[in-house]
């Protein structure tokens, strides 16, 4: 069913593109020629990918507990600013600083996603709006330090007013590439991202830890009766959901993808597009591996659309409509299976004993 | 029964029968209503009352039989018909929008266009006519219960109903507040000359409120009578009478299984040869639980000791759901404390009553029993996760083991270990859930109505384990709405209504008198 979800995905997107007057192959062209047509294509794709998986890596252990994290976008934000902050300010030698910089990145991202637990354990704010609130907030608060000058704005030179982004980050705190290959380069972040990917993947399939979020997010009346702290076990899901789109934003601004400067735009949709590759995995780690790659290779390739004379938002309407195809038809399915469940349920119960009349009274 | 000499019937059932499946809720139920009374009408859980109400509202279609209203046969399809006749009910579970305010609840249902002023005006009219004050803007969310139900009483009176039910109607008011609703009733009756149906399963009330009374039992009308010419006693009598009786009948012909009698005499000696000195292994003290600002257990004490089966019987909705809750860890009491062997448990700290040794089968298997999309086996493992691995690390092979010989042991049959509980059988989940209890070797289990919803077989499966648990020397608190199943299995009856234990009884003392005075609230 999803295949056929994804063709009939792929027509739509097909057909929109004709009717705007490009010429689908040549889009399609555009796109895989930009993306996986060359090595370099390849190192453009993977830098997109990684602080998508990272971030979706993240919204998988939230959405697993049954809490839904959808601030991902200001948690990069956040985690990019702590980064940033981190790498202009400390004087300290290159992998120190990297380390300390992504550990910044984590722990600021992680506060950032637990107010809204401390919002919803005090007032009872609904956990879905906080964090998308917040993600506005943290918006205007990085450009507010990108554009106050004893903050994080850039070093004023000669008598120009200096752009609102931050001065480029020292080479040390950069991410490098790994091994020497021709054209092709391989960021340090995406081996960061492919082992916080296979961490989470353990840990929620083979920890107990794992066990009672699964527990939690499915019945959390039942977790509570089987002892699980639940209102605490989903305060820390929220936390490292948060922490790892931190994370996601350090990575963006020590790789080229992010420019190693901090700008208003930096995020650039990373947080929801990493939102997006968990929920079309459906919350299992290493499944959103090639779909993160997938995303990687639209964004990549997306730019290149342009040149074909089809205008490049198209590429996010091509996006969403491959989201709705994976995402779809199994949400389709579960429904009409539970749909079914109920009526057989249904059945049995009305020919069960006036005991069922008792429970109405 | 004829109606009381002269008084004009507004309303007569003749021989309502209705049933679901091979379960007969009403059996050629007859019941004449006349204008100008309160007419009780009696029963337990599962006596025909419900059904028969929902028949007269059209909510439910009748096998057989006959409504005449007004001196004319009728025909009760829907419940705009029965609306249109001028049939009201007030259900004992408010069906109010909460962040509405009153007189937006009040219209609720109507077509057309919408007055606020007009509708506030009959609110506060309707309140006049029958004293039932209350502030047409206010938000229902911030009402009282008597309040609400107030409101109930004002959407249903505003329509003129020639009879006005009420179900159960001070299940969660207090005492003063059910004392100016029967006061307003008695006005409804007296001076407008409806009639009104009154179901309770409270003595006190039904003597004290209303001017004929009707018991149900097992949906047959098994008695009738004017309130004044009859008594508590007689009607408690009445109302639990025909299932003790049947359980002596059974043991008297010999019905009883042998090898289920030969068990329950070993557990008979067992609660003989358990001293007395000891401590209970179970002991609740002075619970109070508020649900939501309302008292719904109060001052609750109860001792389990080890090797017997104690019955918490009562009608629904006396409390006992919520002491379920409490002894699963969902819901803290306000005040007072539980003890296993002699220790008081920490309450507040998750999984607590668990480590102490109490093993529970909640009421609700579904809600707070199992997880249905996780598998058999992770279900079986899901309170002892120390025992399928480290402090961290989970391990699959033990957790198969652990469920492979459960599942043999406890005969689950499921599809595959792997395969998720929603697709495995109501009496194989509940097994399931009676085995991962049992597997924690604990000293106390509470079984909160262990049999709702099973069939014949796991019923009998049900028993089986109860008795053989408790004649290993378990406490077994079986808190249950079945008479039945008390009689059959426990050897003491503790009786619940309102939130408290009304008495404790061994189970020879339990006569039928005894029992329902107890249920209906009356000490005994």
């Amino acid at each position: 069913m999803s295949a056929l979800a994804v063709v009939v995905a792929m027509a739509l997107s097909a057909l929109l593109i004709a009717t705007t007057g490009g010429s689908p192959l040549d889009s399609l062209n555009a796109i895989i020629q930009g993306s996986v047509g060359s090595p370099a294509a390849w190192t453009t794709t993977l830098l997109n990918a990684t602080p998508l998986l990272v971030v979706a890596a993240g919204a998988c252990i939230s959405s697993r507990s049954g809490i839904f994290n959808i601030g991902q976008e200001g948690q990069v934000l956040i985690g990019a600013m702590a980064a940033t902050a981190v790498s202009l300010r400390l004087a300290l030698v290159g992998p120190a600083l990297l380390v300390l910089g992504m550990f910044a990145a984590a722990v600021a991202g992680g506060v950032w996603a637990s107010l809204s637990a401390v919002m919803h354990r005090l007032r009872g704010v609904n956990i879905v709006v906080s964090t998308l609130l917040m993600t506005f907030v943290a918006q205007q608060l990085i450009s507010y330090a990108v554009n106050t000058p004893w903050l994080l704005q850039a070093t004023r030179i000669g008598s120009t007013a200096p752009p609102p982004e931050s001065n480029q980050i020292p080479v040390g705190a950069q991410l490098g590439s790994i091994g020497h290959y021709p054209q092709l380069q391989l960021n340090l972040g995406l081996f960061l991202a492919l082992v916080l990917t296979v961490v989470v993947a353990v840990a929620m399939a083979r920890t107990r830890w794992g066990f009672e979020l699964k527990m939690m997010g499915l019945n959390p009346l039942t977790a509570q009766h089987a002892g699980v702290r639940v209102s605490r076990l989903g305060a820390v899901a929220l936390g490292l959901s948060g922490a790892f789109a931190g994370i996601a934003g350090a990575v963006l601004i020590a790789s080229p993808v992010g420019n190693f400067r901090l700008q208003p735009g930096v995020s650039s949709n990373f947080g929801w597009d990493g939102l997006l590759v968990a929920l079309v995995a459906r919350n299992r780690p290493i499944v959103a591996v090639p779909f993160a790659v997938l995303f990687g290779i639209l964004r990549s390739g997306g730019n290149f659309v342009a040149a074909t004379g089809v205008p490049s938002f198209l590429v996010d309407v091509v996006k969403g409509l491959l989201v709705l195809a994976f995402v779809a038809p199994p949400a389709l399915a579960d429904m009409l299976q539970r749909r079914a469940a109920t009526a057989k349920a249904a059945r049995s119960a009305s020919t069960r004993s006036a005991d069922l009349e008792g429970v109405a009274a | 029964m004829d109606p009381a000499g002269g008084a004009a019937s507004a309303l007569q059932l003749l021989g309502i029968t209705k049933s679901y499946g091979s379960v007969v809720a009403c059996d050629a139920v007859d019941l004449a209503i006349n204008k100008g009374e309160i007419h009780g009408l009696l029963g337990e859980n599962g006596a025909g009352k419900s059904t028969l109400m929902k028949i007269l509202l059209g909510l439910v279609h009748r096998d057989a039989g006959s409504i005449v209203y007004g001196g004319k046969p009728v025909e009760i399809n829907t419940p705009q018909v029965a609306a249109a006749l001028g049939l009201g009910m007030v259900h004992q579970h408010f069906s109010l929008i909460e962040p509405l305010r009153v007189w937006e609840n009040v219209i609720l249902g109507d077509v057309g266009r919408i007055d606020r002023l007009a509708a506030c005006r009959q609110v506060e009219e309707v309140g006049l006519r029958y004293g039932l004050p209350i502030n047409p803007m206010a938000r229902v969310e911030q009402l009282s219960a008597g309040e609400r139900q107030r409101v109930e009483l004002i959407k249903c009176l505003r329509r003129d109903p020639a009879v006005l039910i009420l179900d159960e109607p001070t299940s969660v008011l207090t005492q003063a507040e059910s004392a100016e609703l029967f006061s307003v009733l008695r006005r409804v009756v007296q001076e407008e000359n409806r009639a009104v149906i009154l179901i309770s399963h409270k003595l006190a009330e039904i003597t004290a409120a209303t001017d004929r009374v009707t018991v149900l039992s097992k949906g047959r009308v098994v008695f009738q009578s004017a309130t004044g010419d009859t008594t508590a006693t007689e009607l408690a009598r009445q109302m639990v009478g025909r299932e003790v009786s049947l359980r002596a009948e059974a043991a008297a012909l010999g019905v009883l299984p042998v090898e289920q009698y030969r068990v329950e005499l070993a557990s008979a000696e067992q609660v003989e040869s358990a001293s007395p000195d000891r401590p209970a292994a179970l002991r609740l003290r002075e619970l109070e639980v508020d649900v939501g600002g309302v008292a719904v257990v109060k001052r609750l004490s109860l001792d389990v000791r080890a090797g017997e089966i104690v019955g918490l019987y009562g009608v629904e909705g006396n409390g006992q759901s919520t002491l379920g809750d409490v002894l699963s860890g969902l819901v803290q009491p306000t005040s007072g404390s539980i003890e296993l062997g002699g220790v008081p448990v920490e309450l507040n700290r998750p999984g607590a009553l668990q480590r102490a040794g109490l093993g529970i089968v909640p009421e609700d298997r579904h809600r707070c029993g199992v997880v249905l999309d996780m598998s058999v086996a992770e279900n079986l493992s899901l309170k002892a996760l120390g025992d399928i691995g480290g402090r961290h690390l989970l391990s699959r092979r033990k957790m198969h083991a652990v469920a492979r010989r459960l599942v043999a042991e406890f005969n689950i049959v499921a599809p595959s270990l792997d395969a998720p509980v929603r697709s495995v059988s109501g009496g194989n989940q509940q097994r399931l859930v009676v085995a991962r209890e049992l597997s924690a070797n604990p000293t106390v289990l509470v079984a909160a109505q262990p049999t709702r919803g099973l069939d014949v077989a796991a019923i009998e499966d049900m028993y089986l384990r109860l008795r053989e648990a408790a004649s290993s020397g378990v406490a077994v608190l079986l808190i249950s709405t079945e008479l039945e199943e008390v009689m059959e299995l426990c050897s003491r009856v503790a009786v619940i209504s309102s939130g408290r234990i009304t008495g404790v009884l061994s189970i020879v003392e339990a006569t039928a008198e005894r029992l329902g005075m107890l249920v209906g609230g009356m000490a005994a």
